[in-house]
């Protein structure tokens, strides 16, 4: 269990097999709310929350558990932990709650969650799996979040209205104005916008990630000095 | 070898069953308290936000009056809400739904003052376009604050309108049909706090001792 | 969208694209000429400044993907999507409102599908869609017509565009607009105490609606499409109209020749529904395409959440003209079709 092992985790989870923007999973919520960053956070916190404890207990019993009934066992902690956070949701952020409404008991159908605790967690020990569901939970949180960012500073204009849902009264003043007057760009905050910018951010990733090869192929191809040419084809200039 | 696994398994799932339904529980209990002051605190938001503290001291909540379906526009039977003060009604939020919206009905809450000015309108639930006829919601507009303090005698009746009828009510721009809705709407219910002022402003029962939550378990 | 092959034998027309967008170009003209009459010059402010934007985006997004500016720019299809964005768009848009529209267009629907043949959706109308929700108050205030207000100069038309806010021009709810609003009134007393109604389908509306017809008129004499996706596209719309048309009251719908001269129907049935690469391929295929299309207009004019529907409809149409085409394609010559329970056809 080298330092190495929770550097690739991370790096699976954040970034070469993000939840959200490489597997496509959660898409459900994942569009339907991150019309603004409250919300977007919201379900990133109680997702994260469910993956992490989900993972650990699926890891601790793993070795109790036959494959015969592991399936049933794992939707079982599931369920329960979706519904604790549920439940702890709704007396502590009762608005909060409201607004999220299907899509908080619906994590229990978020394939990522089911998806880590079978392949990930049920196979591996304790630190490394509550490093994966942390990992992947963060994932798909900072996509959920930068696309409510996204479409809430499209939309609206500002940023971060309205966090005293999450945060209490005292975040009732965070909301930023980036932009005073601002000409609504509704298309942001409706759901097509949440379809058309899940899209881009998804072609930024790619882009990011051609760049990156372009650059090691580039370093790769640097011819090696006295190198013998082996075959040639054409001619010769 | 089969039954022992299956017995094995069946027990495992029993197991299990017992510890999450136990946690389930657990969790239930440590927030149930919780859960419903929230509740009740967020029910209560909208009705403070028309009639706020200083001008009540009962629990509005508990303060009701059934009104049938087929009054103010509702399709389902709702419950008006009385502000006391002492035993005087101060005011009353009337349940209205607006049947004629762009696309389909408009949910609102019209708080009537005792002298039958407006309180406060408050769109509660709406399908107009957004960015057009949205706008009757407070959170996208304060338009609906322009009715405070107006009453049926200002402007007049036949004044209670949008200005593209003749009326006095601003629409907003890009929309007529809503504001117009709204404003059918907030007339009807001030005519019916008007028609039925005995009965809606009665005086409560004596609470000398105390305004305490009545015990009259409307929810 | 090139998901159907279609089967030989191909026909080829000695006509290429950048002849055939000139002649479309071309077939525009009338209409804009009425709509400059009635409404001003604000249409072909929209339309320059469009083009010219249009033109750069498109110039940008073919350098980003490594294309050969000079053959793709020649080709018009960019000044014709500004064209045809423009006309729909209301005259004095201020300028930013034109740029947002014309990048969607172009860089959202053509060039991130991978530009003009692979786009499925028909760029003008996305852009149309994009700002109509994302800007309903400003895409639903249209200027009062030559008639009820003074029409704007030139140079009003140009302050309007690029210092907006300066300029204060008196708008009037389209006929479209002001038949839903009301449903207490006869129609007949509607007409007549509504001057924007004009004799069939609205001041200034009914004429362009013509002009457009007459344009798409001359391209149906040229060829550069058939006459299937637009006559089914009137025809069912004009059915549906004459259906939920109870002669009198406001609160229905309208009459067919209302629907037929009204909003933006003449200018989609022939330069929006005709679009070639986004609609249906075969002959069947067209007009179950334009029919759809006619039936969606009507719904959403009628019982839909904004005024007119053209845009709507075509988009989803679009969404459906590779299932129409899988449905309809035509038999190979000298093939039987697939026998399925016995019966052929």
């Amino acid at each position: 269990m080298a330092a190495a092992d929770y550097r690739e985790l991370s790096l699976n989870g954040l970034w070469k097999n993000n939840p959200a923007i490489v597997q496509l999973l959660g898409l459900c919520p994942l569009l339907a709310v991150t019309g603004s960053v409250v919300n977007a956070l919201g379900l990133a916190a109680a997702t994260t929350l469910v993956l992490l404890c989900s993972n650990t207990a699926v890891s601790l019993i793993r070795n109790v558990v036959s494959d015969a009934v592991r399936l049933p066992v794992f939707v079982m902690i599931i369920a329960a932990a979706v519904t604790c956070i549920e439940l702890l949701m709704q007396a502590f952020t009762y608005e909060l709650y409201q607004i999220l409404g299907i899509f908080l008991p619906l994590i229990t159908t978020n394939c990522v969650i089911l998806g880590r605790a079978d392949a990930y967690a049920s196979k591996n020990p304790l630190p490394l799996a509550m490093c994966d569901g942390l990992m992947m939970g963060l994932g798909f949180g900072i996509i959920l979040v930068l696309l409510g960012a996204l479409r809430e500073l499209l939309g609206t204009g500002a940023l971060f209205a309205n966090m005293d849902l999450l945060f209490g009264p005292a975040a009732a003043d965070w909301k930023v104005v980036l932009v005073e007057d601002y000409q609504a760009f509704l298309l942001a905050i409706l759901p097509p916008g949440a379809f058309i910018f899940t899209g881009l951010l998804i072609a930024g990733k790619n882009l990011i990630d051609r760049q990156i090869k372009r650059r090691q192929d580039a370093r790769k191809a640097q011819p090696v000095k006295g190198a013998k040419r082996v075959r040639v084809t054409g001619t010769i200039s | 070898m089969l039954g022992q696994s299956i017995s094995r398994n069946s027990l495992l799932l029993g197991v299990f069953a017992v510890i999450t339904t136990l946690l389930i529980a657990g969790t239930y209990l440590l927030t149930r308290d919780r859960i419903a002051a929230a509740q009740r605190q967020a029910e209560e938001k909208a009705l403070l936000e028309i009639v706020p503290d200083e001008r009540h001291d009962n629990n509005m909540l508990d303060d009701t009056l059934a009104i049938p379906p087929g009054e103010l526009g509702l399709k389902q039977p709702r419950s008006a809400y009385i502000a006391r003060r002492g035993r005087q009604a101060a005011a009353v939020i009337l349940p209205v739904t607006a049947p004629d919206g762009y696309s389909g009905a408009i949910d609102l809450i019209v708080g009537v003052n005792r002298d039958g000015t407006v309180a406060g309108v408050r769109v509660l639930n709406h399908r107009e376009t957004p960015g057009l006829g949205d706008k009757v919601d407070l959170n996208k507009s304060d338009w609906v604050l322009g009715f405070d303090g107006r009453s049926l005698d200002d402007p007049s009746v036949e004044r209670w309108a949008v200005k593209k009828d003749g009326g006095a009510f601003d629409q907003f721009t890009g929309a007529t049909i809503t504001p117009r809705a709204v404003v059918t709407a907030t007339r009807g219910a001030l005519e019916y706090a008007r028609t039925r002022h005995g009965e809606l402003f009665a005086d409560g029962p004596d609470t000398a001792t105390q305004p305490a939550p009545a015990d009259s378990g409307a929810h | 969208m090139a998901l159907l092959r279609v089967t030989s034998p191909h026909a080829h027309g000695p006509m290429s694209t950048p002849r055939v967008m000139q002649q479309v170009l071309l077939a525009t003209l009338p209409g804009i000429a009425v709509l400059t009459h009635f409404f001003g010059f604000g249409t072909l402010v929209n339309i320059v400044w469009g083009g010219l934007l249009a033109v750069a985006f498109e110039a940008l997004a073919l350098k980003l993907r490594g294309r050969e500016l000079g053959i793709y720019l020649r080709d018009c299809s960019a000044l014709v999507t500004a064209v045809l964005l423009g006309i729909a768009m209301p005259p004095y848009s201020p300028w930013w409102l034109i740029g947002v529209g014309m990048a969607s267009a172009i860089l959202l629907a053509k060039h991130l599908y991978g530009g003009l043949g692979y786009n499925p959706f028909n760029p003008a109308m996305v852009g149309y869609v994009v700002l109509l929700i994302s800007f309903p108050v400003q895409m639903t205030s249209w200027e009062a017509p030559r008639g009820i207000g003074e029409v704007p100069g030139l140079l009003d038309a140009l302050r309007a565009c690029f210092t907006p806010g300066a300029f204060d021009g008196v708008t009037a709810a389209t006929p479209l607009d002001v038949l839903k609003q009301n449903n207490s009134l006869l129609v007949d007393n509607l007409w007549a105490s509504q001057p924007v109604f004009g004799r069939w389908g609205g001041l200034g509306w009914e004429w362009a609606n013509i002009a457009f017809l007459a344009g798409g008129a001359w391209l149906l004499y040229r060829r550069i499409f058939t006459w299937h996706a637009p006559l089914a596209f009137l025809a069912v719309l004009a059915l549906m109209a004459a259906l939920f048309y109870d002669g009198g009251s406001s609160a229905s719908g309208g009459s067919p020749l209302f629907h037929l001269l009204s909003g933006a129907t003449m200018f989609g049935a022939f330069f929006i529904v005709t679009d070639p690469v986004t609609s249906a391929v075969s002959v069947r295929g067209r007009l179950v395409y334009g029919a759809l299309a006619g039936l969606l207009v009507y719904l959403i004019r009628v019982w839909g959440n904004y005024p007119d529907a053209v845009a709507f409809a075509v988009l989803i149409m679009n969404f459906a003209a590779p299932f129409i085409d899988h449905y309809t394609q035509p038999r190979t010559y000298g093939h039987r079709k697939p026998q399925r329970s016995g019966g052929d056809e």
